[in-house]
């Protein structure tokens, strides 16, 4: 007796800050709303104080149905928190099979003299927007929210997709004190799990007998309390990517029961089998008779290969332009698409993989994920959103989008450029591919330039793209104006002012795209007392540090290996001679991760300033965050180091 | 009276005249002028409206835009809105190729359907038909005609020939035909200088502007609206949303509003009303009352809109604001009115086009206008403008939102147009103080604070409700953005609503502020306030230079230096004065360690002929040096 006493008396006094919550809808606390801010984070807005999610499954009529129940507890703390005070669901689906919302029960809470005062919602304050064919948003907003309010709402959504279950998402934009999410599903659902993101969590998987089938439902649990808000940080493809969730892919359904029996795929190789089979992805390889004149005018089959595949792939681009839409999967169909000149992605790469293979190209379609559709770390036919084209050869695959006008062989734009993507043959066997590049994009900058002995700069600057850089400056640039662009140019260097203005180069994507101009300033050369300071890279001085923030939690993602050069030569006015330059230096990041090298040599009457930043991965992880932000401190206070002329 | 049909009839035969003109859509038809600086040209712009009465009007549009480039691409983008009291006839669009041949024909089935979200609003029951082609190669042509029957008339579709610009007109013709009961109202702004034909006769107007050359964006121009053709139009009978209204003028039009739309909306429940009384009970100033209430209600409220049907136009009941806490402009503005009711002090529900650039309400065309309402309270000393949808800014604060702009204010009696505060140049300030030390590294230690006020308090006091990782991200890389390694020691405000003046309290460091070059010590003295946009370089300035709002910085920096260093040059002092305003800059030697560094800037708000761009692009360019003006050190020897 002694004994429980004591551990009665050590729990209590183990518990003093958490009062127990009773998490029942409708039994909000007073000291939930009495609270002021969010113990373990003052500067949270919102913060759920209890989140719970149950989905299941049910049986009736024979047709299995997914039910989520959804009941959310939210605390208020400043007016900036009242953005939390609406809710949004999306439901899709279409008449023949949708998803459905019911149930909605909502309730404000608000400590009024001491007393709690609950004002409920509205049937009539709920709203159905019908966004556009399948998507429906149903949507309310809590009534009578003040600073401190708690808000209640419970709902629950019927689904027919029993294949696809929403991600159970456990960390989000504000922190979330305790948090219950449970899946049970029958006995007949096989299904991969698997964890996202960085914050640990622990999941409990349990059985339960489900009398109605006399068979035992799988249950898997997560309950988790204090789970700190999701930060943004800059330099990351999609946020999204990085918040914890736990997600399920449903592998197969065997209910002998129900007389169903389906599968869906498990792993990378079966997910890929199983898009090929679709006659949206496969099928469409299968058809030629549509472009086969048109293209052995243009493509000659005895041609060396290199030849076949940049020539068909300048011929899908010319003949057929992308909407915009991402897919891996056709939508008018290629034949359609070749003839009106549009489709999307799937459309036009497969019909690239269909017209290799007629000219002899041993080309397969690669299944990708794009950047801000996420990672695919694990195997999920969601993983997958895009499709581009792959051609094997001995030392490696030769990679190809033709959604992207300026786009070449293994020069892919940015949103290709997410890890690794899966090439699928005609066998069906299937391997994963690298799609960052290995080579650096590159900007090289060379400047010859004049000071007079009135402190102007005047000189011509000529600048290559390569790679990365020469697609995003085509894509971006070559549709605008000349006025414009060299608007932007002058903008982007302290306002120099140009003239004659040349691109070279633009159309011709087996070169670098080149931009070259004369220039004038008068506000590079400070003359101060009778001499002149300057910084040795002129209007190309780095003058911020990108990186500001002391620590940083995910991958600094640059999308490529990169490097940036400038080969500057400045003539000094006559009469003057160098004071002081800064001195060369080089620096380098640990692990191979990037250098920079800088250098000023007089020759003569003229200063040669040489400046090379050279990153060498695409990606670099956190735990180098420190050495990066400073090795750019270092080359900035470099660049901002002066050189000064003073009278002979 | 016989005749009247008749008329109409001829006037028929007219426009099929004018619309089966299926004009050659070939692109080589196009004259040079018109494809110069020009994305797109709108070949024909054909609208028609048969106001058939005050409670049905027919829209006909017949459009043809050639593309000739990619940036013409949303200029061919059609989007036609609808909604219960706005129904679509008839939808269909042709593409043609550069030759004039049809390649692509579009139905109505073929477009894209969606909800009118305006992007603010919770729920909008409005409705949109879009379409958007996708080429394959330029020029292309887009025909495209539409047909929509309203039952409101309250507001007739306005004429705005240029609305874009990059794209030239090649013709574009505006018809109205109405019966003879019905007066309408019109004003013609801006068509001076332009090649427009018009013709005016009994029960029809109809306006024609032919062969008018794209017109090039530029920075800091007055709006595009504001310097090109405009044909704003009413009747002076009408039908909203099935309430029918007749007005000849605003008084009349007020009271119109006022009995249809707001009497009757402001019963505030009992409970509530006790407060309010409780609240002012022992102040007599009715603006001391009105500031307590407008508080109450800044409590009490958030913004959430919902826009259906007369709710478009209706504010929701005072009552509902009451027990729901949110409401959208007209909603919160009549809640607000209520309370003041209460409370004992007349306000009066306005109507205003809210945000920038400034608009007018159209005095010469009296009809529903304005995209927002807020709150008046006249009174002695000055007038007072509330804006009821926010719940942070300062009792009577306008901002850029508001200020300086013709507005109608609806009382019981009628309407009345009344002009809203405008800030004077000097009110609009910004005062900068710090006290800085550079250290012997070259690093800089800094106490600063900035007060702000007028159109500058808004681009300041939202910093108040920022998190402290976002207020310290705004210093480091919005506002100090060239000072590199900041980290900021600690941070406070004090928001002064009653004088409405913003301030802010920093202390930061900074290592290599300074930069070095052999014993020499540089840096820029002015290290808290840069000025350093330049207006954009043009070679030919075509559009006139508009600054719409003035402002004034002044900055007085005490800046310690490193004892072990000698001054080795000070710049001059230097003052520049001109119309567009003036720049001082001063630096004073305390001792040999102390400098004391003082400037001014104003500029003032103006409207100045194109010649003068330049001269004020080189202000701005020289501004930008001398803020960036150095000091030099040498290293004492020793």
């Amino acid at each position: 007796m002694k004994k429980i006493i004591l551990i009665a008396l050590l729990l209590v006094a183990t518990l003093p800050v958490t009062f127990a919550q009773n998490t029942k809808f409708g039994k909000v606390s007073k000291e939930e709303l009495e609270e002021k801010y969010y113990p373990l984070d003052s500067s949270a807005n919102a913060a759920y104080l209890y989140r719970k999610r149950n989905t299941y499954t049910v049986v009736t009529n024979g047709e299995i149905q997914l039910i989520t129940e959804i009941q959310t507890r939210l605390k208020i703390y400043n007016k900036k928190g009242f953005d939390w005070a609406t809710k949004q669901v999306a439901l899709y689906g279409d008449n023949s099979s949708r998803q459905r919302m019911s149930g909605i029960k909502a309730v404000t809470y608000n400590l009024e003299n001491g007393k709690i005062v609950a004002t409920k919602l509205n049937k009539k304050e709920i709203f159905s927007e019908n966004k556009t064919d399948g998507l429906t948003i149903k949507k309310f907003t809590m009534p009578n929210v003040k600073v401190g309010s708690v808000l209640e709402w419970t709902y629950k959504i019927y689904s027919p997709f029993i294949a696809s279950i929403d991600d159970m998402v456990v960390q989000h934009k504000i922190p979330a004190k305790n948090q219950e999410l449970r899946v049970k599903l029958l006995e007949w659902f096989y299904f991969n799990k698997r964890q996202k993101g960085y914050y640990p969590f622990r999941i409990h998987e349990t059985s339960m007998s489900n009398s109605s089938f006399d068979t035992n439902d799988k249950v898997l649990e997560i309950k988790i309390k204090n789970v700190p808000a999701l930060i943004e940080e800059p330099y990351v493809n999609s946020m999204d990517n990085y918040a914890t969730a736990l997600q399920l892919e449903i592998a197969a359904l065997n209910a002998p029961v129900l007389q169903v029996y389906k599968t869906f795929a498990t792993s990378w190789s079966e997910i890929s089998k199983e898009i090929y089979k679709s006659p949206y992805f496969g099928g469409q390889l299968a058809k030629n008779s549509y472009f086969k004149e048109d293209l052995q005018n243009v493509v000659n089959a005895t041609a060396p290969l290199n030849e076949k595949i940049i020539k068909t792939f300048q011929f899908v681009k010319s003949k057929v332009k992308w909407n915009g839409v991402y897919s891996k999967y056709a939508s008018k169909g290629v034949k359609k698409a070749y003839k009106e000149g549009v489709g999307n992605v799937a459309d036009i790469n497969l019909m690239l993989v269909a017209m290799l293979r007629n000219v002899g190209v041993n080309a397969n379609p690669v299944l990708v994920s794009t950047r801000d559709n996420g990672i695919p770390l694990f195997p999920t036919s969601k993983g997958f959103n895009y499709v581009i084209a792959g051609v094997e050869i001995q030392d490696g695959v030769i990679l190809l989008d033709a959604t992207e006008k300026y786009s070449l062989p293994n020069i892919l734009p940015l949103r290709d450029l997410n890890w690794e993507g899966r090439i699928v043959r005609q066998s069906g066997s299937s391997n994963s591919v690298r799609l960052f590049p290995t080579k650096h994009s590159k900007q090289t900058c060379f400047l010859n330039t004049k000071i007079d002995d009135e402190g102007l700069l005047t000189g011509i600057e000529r600048v290559l793209y390569t790679d990365l850089r020469a697609l995003q400056n085509r894509t971006h640039y070559n549709k605008v104006s000349e006025n414009e662009l060299v608007a932007k140019i002058e903008k982007d260097n302290d306002d120099i002012e140009i003239d004659d203005f040349k691109t070279m180069n633009e159309d011709d994507l087996s070169k670098s795209l080149i931009y070259q101009f004369n220039f004038e300033t008068d506000n590079q050369i400070e003359e101060i007392n009778g001499k002149f300071y300057f910084s040795p890279l002129l209007f190309h001085t780095e003058k911020e540090n990108p990186f500001k923030l002391a620590e940083r939690q995910f991958p600094i993602d640059f999308g490529v290996p990169w490097e940036e050069k400038y080969s500057i030569s400045v003539e000094i006015p006559e009469g003057y001679a160098i004071e002081s330059k800064p001195e060369n230096v080089a620096y380098a990041l640990p692990d191979k991760l990037g250098t920079y090298k800088f250098a000023a040599i007089v020759k003569g009457n003229k200063l040669q300033i040489l400046s090379d930043t050279k990153i060498n991965f695409p990606i670099i992880s956190p735990i180098h965050y420190g050495a990066l932000k400073a090795f750019y401190k270092k080359m900035i206070d470099k660049q901002l180091e002066k050189v000064v002329l003073a009278k002979k | 009276m016989k005749v009247q049909p008749t008329l109409l009839f001829i006037l028929l035969i007219n426009f099929q005249f004018l619309f089966s003109q299926d004009v050659g859509l070939s692109v080589f038809t196009i004259p040079d002028s018109l494809t110069q600086n020009a994305n797109a040209v709108v070949r024909f712009d054909n609208t028609s409206i048969a106001l058939e009465s005050s409670k049905k009007m027919k829209v006909k549009v017949k459009k043809a835009i050639t593309v000739l480039n990619k940036l013409g691409n949303d200029n061919s983008e059609i989007v036609v809105y609808y909604d219960k009291s706005n129904h679509i006839k008839r939808l269909k669009a042709i593409v043609y190729n550069a030759l004039g041949k049809e390649i692509k024909d579009i139905s109505k089935k073929d477009f894209k359907d969606y909800s009118a979200a305006d992007g603010f609003s919770l729920f909008n029951d409005g409705r949109l038909k879009y379409y958007e082609y996708i080429p394959t190669s330029y020029p292309y042509t887009i025909y495209y005609e539409y047909e929509v029957e309203s039952s409101n008339t309250a507001f007739i579709r306005r004429w705005q020939p240029i609305d874009s610009y990059n794209q030239s007109v090649q013709q574009s013709i505006f018809t109205i035909v109405f019966p003879n009961d019905l007066t309408i109202h019109k004003v013609e702004k801006k068509f001076k200088g332009y090649p427009i034909d018009k013709n005016i006769s009994t029960g029809s107007l109809s306006y024609k502007l032919n062969a008018m050359p794209a017109i090039k964006y530029e920075n800091l121009a007055p709006p595009l609206i504001n310097i090109t053709p405009l044909l704003k139009l009413a009747s002076n009978k009408f039908s909203l949303e099935g309430i029918e209204g007749t007005a000849n003028n605003w008084n009349e039009f007020g009271k119109w509003m006022y009995n249809n739309l707001l009497s009757s909306r402001s019963e505030i429940p009992e409970a509530t009303k006790l407060k309010i009384k409780e609240l002012v009970k022992d102040v007599e100033n009715p603006i001391e009352k009105a500031k307590i209430v407008y508080e109450y209600v800044q409590n009490k409220t958030r913004y959430i809109s919902v826009q259906v049907g007369i709710g478009g136009w209706m504010p929701m009941l005072a009552k509902d604001v009451d027990r729901l806490g949110y409401g959208d402009c007209k909603a919160l503005t009549n809640y607000t009115k209520s309370l003041m009711d209460v409370a004992g002090v007349t306000s009066y529900y306005t109507a205003v086009y809210a945000d920038n650039p400034k608009q007018d309400m159209e005095r010469d065309v009296v009809s529903v206008q304005g995209n927002h309402v807020f709150l008046y309270i006249p009174s002695k000393e000055k007038d007072i403008w509330l804006e009821c949808t926010s719940q942070s800014v300062p009792f009577g604060y306008q901002g850029t939102f508001t200020d300086d702009r013709e507005v109608l204010v609806i009382s019981p009696e009628g309407g009345q147009l009344k002009h809203t505060s405008a800030y004077k140049d000097t009110e609009s300030f910004q005062k900068t103080h710090a006290t800085y030390t550079i250290t012997p590294e070259g690093g800089i230690k800094a106490t600063v604070k900035i007060s702000s006020a007028g159109v500058q308090y808004r681009n300041h006091f939202s910093l108040e409700k920022q998190s402290k990782r976002d207020v310290e991200e705004h210093y480091k890389s919005r506002y100090w953005p060239y000072i590199n390694n900041m980290a900021i020691d600690n941070y406070h405000f004090v928001n002064d609503k009653d004088s409405i003046v913003f301030n802010e309290f920093v202390t930061l460091k900074a290592a290599d502020y300074a930069s070095f070059s052999g014993d020499r010590m540089l840096f820029a003295l002015n290290a808290f306030n840069r000025l350093t946009y330049i207006p954009k370089r043009y070679r030919n300035r075509k559009l006139p230079l508009e600054i719409s709002r003035g402002f004034i910085d002044k900055d007085e920096f005490e800046i310690i230096l490193p004892d072990t260093y000698d001054i080795e040059a000070i710049p001059n002092d230097i003052t520049i004065e001109n119309k567009f305003g003036l720049y001082h800059l001063s630096v004073e030697k305390i001792n040999p360690t102390k400098l004391k560094y003082t400037r001014t800037l104003l500029i003032k708000k103006g409207e100045y002929p194109k010649e003068d761009y330049k001269n004020y692009r080189s202000f701005r360019k020289k501004i930008a040096k001398l803020d960036k003006t150095k000091i030099v050190l040498i290293k004492k020897q020793s």
